[in-house]
């Protein structure tokens, strides 16, 4: 294991923050840059960088997405929350053009989703819940792929290949194959090599899942560099202490909007006074638990889990 | 050090490309099958394992009672049936490994690139093609063993063979796996697939033929070579034998059956089905299957869940 030492992420970046990253109470504090906007959406850039409108999906009689609208500001820090089912993953996989919506519009900086999915594609930065990495390849080789893929022209792609690695502190770890590598490096070099075509909104589903406190730590400080530099975030995530870290949050249930603004503003309105944003979260979804039926990549993982076939 | 990633160019480009062709994700994606390749012995181990398996063990073996198919040893009559063998494992598991990229693995972010879906597509097929041709050629390793002599014109058209071959089955596979939501095992498409349209591909008996026969292999080349001029392909003791039909239309019906006659024509100058046949399913089946698979990559793409 070789997570660097180094804390803070960016000294640049912490600077800008006024101090050492504010995610030391263990609880993932807005920092001091992003909370001056207060979560308004209309102190961000001009044109959003989301826009949903009416966005529905169904598989045959199931309806996983009913009808959703917002939009997020450009620059702005947004999550989506929800219990598990809601819909958070088929929005991000429609708004990412993998799911083509069955209603409804949708459009990522200014390009629709269904008839401009080749725009989309080149504006947006993604990360899957589990990693799409190619654990037989090094993180260089991975990185390389990303390259070509995005059409970064030869003579500029050694110079991002290493700003990548130099980003996701795994230069030293450059040459391994990935399969070797913890949860945490995974997710820094899928994070870092999602930058690495410099996208205007960057997707995060479920960004620490599975990460233990310290590859969570070390990723949100990434992920709240990010944020500093004014790149537009829209995450998933069952983390409630990240969710409200963000500038604005959606809580999504049963394919539907529930409720939507500034973890502040829900807080005080749904929770009260001592309340947090869990107490929202279960005001609004209810105790009811959400079982799942395990879902093809749920048996693939798990069947990789237990060694696998062949096909690695 | 500063996080410069997400300043400097602005997005992404889509490769460049003509009609859906990107020479530089062809390659990349032909490359990572490559890479693959190399990381993984099992698969090189397994070519080895499955050519002394069919071609010494049972070529030998079953070669001492049957002495002779149209006066080629048993090893020799099986050895295009070894390396079609060798090429369906190496396209196919290099296709179904589409399955598993797509659901925990590379094909996701693929999938979100603005790289064209048939560039992605030529890229994985080129490379299953290429694996096929390397394992497919494990067996030919093994001919001074058996007594086949090869020529340089007889490996390069044994090559083009089994690209050709590899490719078809690389697409036909990844046709498949588009369509396979889960995947727990590589027995299913070995008993299947690979079983069967290996079995009944006239891979290890004749379609019709003049089976036993003595001595044949003991004469000299020349006389033996005067002997066939002359339609004769076993002395004494030989019979003819006749597949029963419905194996005989299952046999007509399978694509691999003409390829691997013309890889055995290549090979040792011996052919059971029309050349023409068998020169237009090795290289018109492969560019028909490539179109399919390319349009269920696609396909697989923007269905995924």
């Amino acid at each position: 294991m070789s997570l660097p030492p180094e804390r803070g992420g960016s000294p640049a970046a912490s600077a800008a923050a006024g101090g050492p990253p504010a995610v030391d109470s263990g609880v993932y504090t807005v920092s001091a840059a992003t909370s001056a906007h207060g979560g308004a959406a209309s102190t961000f850039g001009s044109q959003p960088a989301v826009t949903v409108e009416g966005l529905g999906r169904r598989f045959g009689d199931l309806i996983a997405v009913d009808s959703l609208t917002f939009s997020v500001a450009q620059g702005e820090f947004f999550a989506l929350l929800g219990p598990n089912g809601a819909g958070k993953t088929t929005t991000i996989h429609m708004l990412t053009t993998l799911l083509e919506p069955t209603s409804g519009r949708a459009s990522v900086m200014g390009y629709d989703v269904a008839r401009e999915p080749q725009r989309v594609r080149q504006v947006l930065g993604m990360v899957f819940q589990d990693p799409a990495l190619d654990e037989r390849l090094t993180a260089r080789e991975n990185l390389e792929l990303h390259a070509v893929l995005y059409g970064i022209p030869p003579r500029e792609r050694r110079q991002a290949i290493e700003q990548a690695l130099v980003w996701a502190s795994l230069v030293e770890a450059a040459d391994r194959r990935v399969r070797t590598f913890s949860g945490g490096m995974k997710r820094r070099l899928e994070l870092a090599r999602a930058l690495m075509h410099s996208p205007g909104v960057l997707f995060l589903d479920e960004p620490t899942l599975g990460l233990d406190p310290q590859g969570r730590r070390h990723l949100w400080e990434r992920i709240d560099a990010l944020r500093r530099e004014g790149l537009t975030v829209l995450m998933t995530t069952h983390n409630l202490p990240e969710a409200e870290a963000c500038d604005r949050v959606g809580i999504i249930d049963a394919g539907r909007l529930v409720e939507i603004g500034p973890p502040g503003e829900l807080v005080a309105k749904h929770a009260g006074e001592g309340g947090d944003l869990e107490d929202v979260f279960i005001a609004l979804t209810g105790k009811q638990l959400r079982d799942e039926e395990a879902t093809a990549r749920d048996l693939m993982v798990s069947f990789a889990k237990r060694g696998g076939e062949h096909t690695r | 050090m500063t996080a410069p990633a997400v300043t400097g160019r602005r997005y992404a480009k889509a490769p460049p490309s003509w009609a859906g062709i990107a020479p530089s994700v062809v390659w990349v994606m032909w490359r990572r099958e490559m890479l693959r390749y190399s990381r993984d012995r099992s698969q090189l181990f397994g070519g080895l394992s499955r050519t002394v398996l069919w071609l010494v063990i049972l070529g030998f073996g079953l070669g001492a009672a049957l002495r002779e198919i149209e006066g080629y040893s048993y090893a020799q009559y099986i050895l295009p049936g070894v390396i079609v063998l060798n090429v369906l494992f190496a396209a196919l598991q290099c296709a179904i490994s589409l399955v598993w990229d797509r659901q925990v693995g590379i094909m996701r972010e693929v999938f979100v690139s603005p790289s064209p879906m048939l560039s992605v597509a030529l890229g994985k097929l080129l490379g299953g093609a290429t694996v096929s041709v390397i394992q497919g050629s494990i067996p030919l390793l093994f001919t001074p063993l058996i007594g086949v002599r090869l020529t340089v014109w007889s490996v390069l058209g044994a090559w083009a063979v089994m690209f050709f071959l590899g490719l078809f089955m690389t697409a036909l596979g990844v046709i498949i796996a588009a369509r396979l939501k889960t995947f727990e095992g590589f027995g299913s498409i070995s008993n299947g697939l690979i079983q069967p349209l290996y079995f009944l591909s006239g891979s290890i008996f004749p379609l019709r033929g003049v089976i036993g026969g003595v001595g044949f292999l003991e004469i000299p080349q020349h006389l033996r070579e005067e002997l066939r001029r002359l339609g004769i392909f076993a002395i004494g003791g030989g019979w003819v034998v006749q597949l029963p039909g419905w194996i005989q239309a299952l046999v007509y019906v399978n694509p691999v059956s003409y390829q691997l006659d013309l890889l055995r024509y290549v090979l040792l100058r011996f052919q059971q089905l029309p050349m023409a046949a068998n020169i237009a399913v090795t290289f018109g089946a492969a560019p028909l299957a490539v179109v399919f698979a390319a349009w269920a990559m696609r396909r697989m793409a923007s269905a995924d869940r």
